[in-house]
């Protein structure tokens, strides 16, 4: 009895804690570019915040709902391309941003709506034929460049903490979504469906529709990031924004940081956006086969993920006092 | 004639094959409200294939189900439930990673009557909790519960989606005799509250014990109809149970 009240309030200060956090995070992040002025920092931070939407929004799918998907390239390519084109025609980055993030979604759709007919490995498996099918195609498409690639040609000054508070907003959305759909009947719902499909059905859950939806929301976010990037880039290519490594890249942050939790994805998305550049500069032949290593590591000894053997680690801890 | 009239399930001529074995045949029968209907049969009468074509796990190659007039053969599972109609599991389908009441929720939330809020569903959970007897035990995770609360579990959830019409698949295999009893004494509680019951058990005092309606099963087509007193006197099923001379003898 003295025990539970004792950690009661405890409890309840991590919980205003955990509530105080993201806004604590934001705030931080914000001001941060303004006491450290370095462009590269910023550029950094920038890709960071791009990577984190991505992995947010593939958890939504693969983590809740339990969905593993090795194409989130194409939304993140679909909503590039989407950019850039609208961009040149004339129309104001924001709305191409929607655009992208819109387009994205009906790709998702597009993919879904035969895919989720498959099951487990079997869907992982058509996810990864559709992504190279759209890259080829990409790479053939004659009116975006083909191999060659795109570039975008924007009339205004280039002004770097514009793109970043752009990246800052687009990821801190991606992380209420997450919040939000983790806390709700919706994100209830993908979980039952992540660990019985069968029997989440049987108590009345549509799965296919809910992993439509699932999908068709994190392709959004994908597309949007997508289109942020090519705004910054000025220049997108299929071999980049569509090439495979970036479905990998996606799905490996969630899986660094812990796979279906709220921080887990944002955790894994810092962690890889900040060590990325480093390791493709230092490994340019092997970087890819690094990943392959890292989440055999994972899976094998920690698929919770950093957070995962964090909670772990307190749990002993607490055990121990 | 009044709705009460019209069956809550009527089943006409329901057949299934798997490649050329008919593993049900021609089976009708129809369920009326506020009984335990019960199916028995030895091994492979094809009792595990009838409880999954009512419950949309399993199309028929032929015949129809109806639900109060309304047709449901071949429904979905999910639109099932929406239409009154929960299932349990022979071998128990616990969500492992979440807690007891969460596990409920669930069929709070997207049953017949579906709630939106998580607090609202909760609740909801938490009475059906109390109504099995699993409201101690709300917040551990589901996987550590033993056989016999996995059971009742199992028939929670399918309470909570609030069903007229209750399809209950072997929710006493693998119990004690006492935790039998007081599955049987849910059961009957479940029933006097307003719902129907069907009912698929391998142990028949269970079935006989508490089904108001029973049909008997034989290599997949109906052999006997009707009250257990009456079942258990019918020469066909003590056949079909015991063997020819047996029947004989009686």
């Amino acid at each position: 009895m003295s025990a539970t009240s004792a950690t009661l309030p405890a409890r309840r200060m991590a919980g205003w804690a955990m509530t105080a956090l993201p806004w604590i995070l934001l705030a931080i992040l914000a001001i941060l570019p303004l006491l450290v002025p370095s462009p590269n920092f910023t550029r950094l931070l920038f890709m960071t915040f791009l990577w984190t939407t991505t992995s947010i929004a593939w958890n939504l799918l693969g983590g809740f709902a339990g969905q593993v998907s090795f194409g989130f390239a194409v939304f993140y390519g679909a909503g590039a391309y989407t950019t850039a084109l609208l961009m040149n025609a004339g129309v104001n980055p924001l709305f191409a941003f929607l655009a992208a993030g819109l387009t994205a979604a009906l790709v998702s759709l597009i993919v879904g709506l035969p895919a989720f007919r498959l099951r487990g490995p079997y869907f992982a498996i058509a996810t990864i034929g559709i992504s190279e099918a759209v890259r080829v195609v990409m790479t053939n498409l004659s009116f975006t460049g083909g191999a060659s690639g795109y570039r975008i040609l924007e009339h205004r000054p280039f002004r770097q903490l514009e793109h970043y508070y752009t990246a800052l907003l687009l990821a801190a959305i991606a992380f209420a979504i997450s919040w939000k759909i983790a806390h709700s009947k919706f994100g209830l719902g993908l979980k039952a469906i992540r660990q019985d499909e069968d029997a989440a059905a049987d108590l009345g859950v549509n799965p296919y529709t809910y992993k439509l939806a699932a999908h068709a929301l994190a392709a959004a976010l994908t597309g949007m990031a997508g289109g942020v990037f090519a705004r910054y880039a000025a220049f997108i290519h299929p071999g980049g924004v569509f090439g495979f490594h970036t479905s990998v890249h996606i799905l490996l942050m969630p899986v660094i940081g812990g796979i279906g939790t709220v921080w887990g994805p944002v955790l894994g998305g810092f962690v890889f956006g900040i060590v990325e550049e480093e390791i493709v500069a230092s490994f340019p032949e092997i970087h890819l086969l690094l990943y392959g290593l890292l989440l055999i590591v994972i899976i094998l000894f920690e698929p919770g993920g950093i957070l995962g053997g964090l909670r772990k680690l307190v749990r002993r801890f607490r055990d121990h006092r | 004639m009044t709705t009460a009239n019209i069956p809550i399930l009527e089943v006409q001529k329901l057949t299934k094959y798997f490649g050329g074995l008919a593993a049900v045949k021609d089976v009708s029968f129809e369920v009326r409200a506020g009984q335990i209907f019960g199916f028995i049969g030895p091994n492979g009468a094809g009792k595990t294939t009838l409880f999954s074509m009512i419950a949309g796990a399993v199309r028929p190659s032929a015949g129809k189900i109806r639900s109060r007039g309304v047709e449901i053969t071949g429904v979905s599972p999910f639109r099932l439930v929406k239409a009154g109609i929960a299932r349990t599991h022979q071998i128990v389908r616990p969500f492992r990673e979440m807690t007891v009441l969460e596990n409920v929720q669930v069929a709070a939330h997207f049953g017949r009557k579906p709630v939106r809020s998580p607090s609202a569903a909760k609740e909801r959970a938490m009475q059906v909790l109390v109504s099995v007897g699993l409201d101690a035990l709300a917040d551990n995770p589901a996987s550590i519960l033993s056989v016999g609360n996995q059971k009742r579990l199992e028939i929670a959830r399918a309470l909570a989606t609030t069903p007229d019409l209750l399809l209950c698949d072997e929710i006493c295999g693998g119990l004690t005799h006492s935790e039998t009893a007081a599955m049987l004494q849910l059961l009957r509680r479940i029933r006097d509250g307003g719902m129907t019951v069907m009912y698929v058990e391998h142990d028949v005092k269970a079935i006989t014990a508490v089904c108001d309606r029973i049909l008997v099963l034989n290599y997949g087509r109906k052999l006997a109809e009707g009250t257990p007193d009456h079942i258990q006197n019918d020469p066909a099923v003590i056949e079909a149970y015991l063997g020819t001379k047996a029947a004989g003898r009686s």
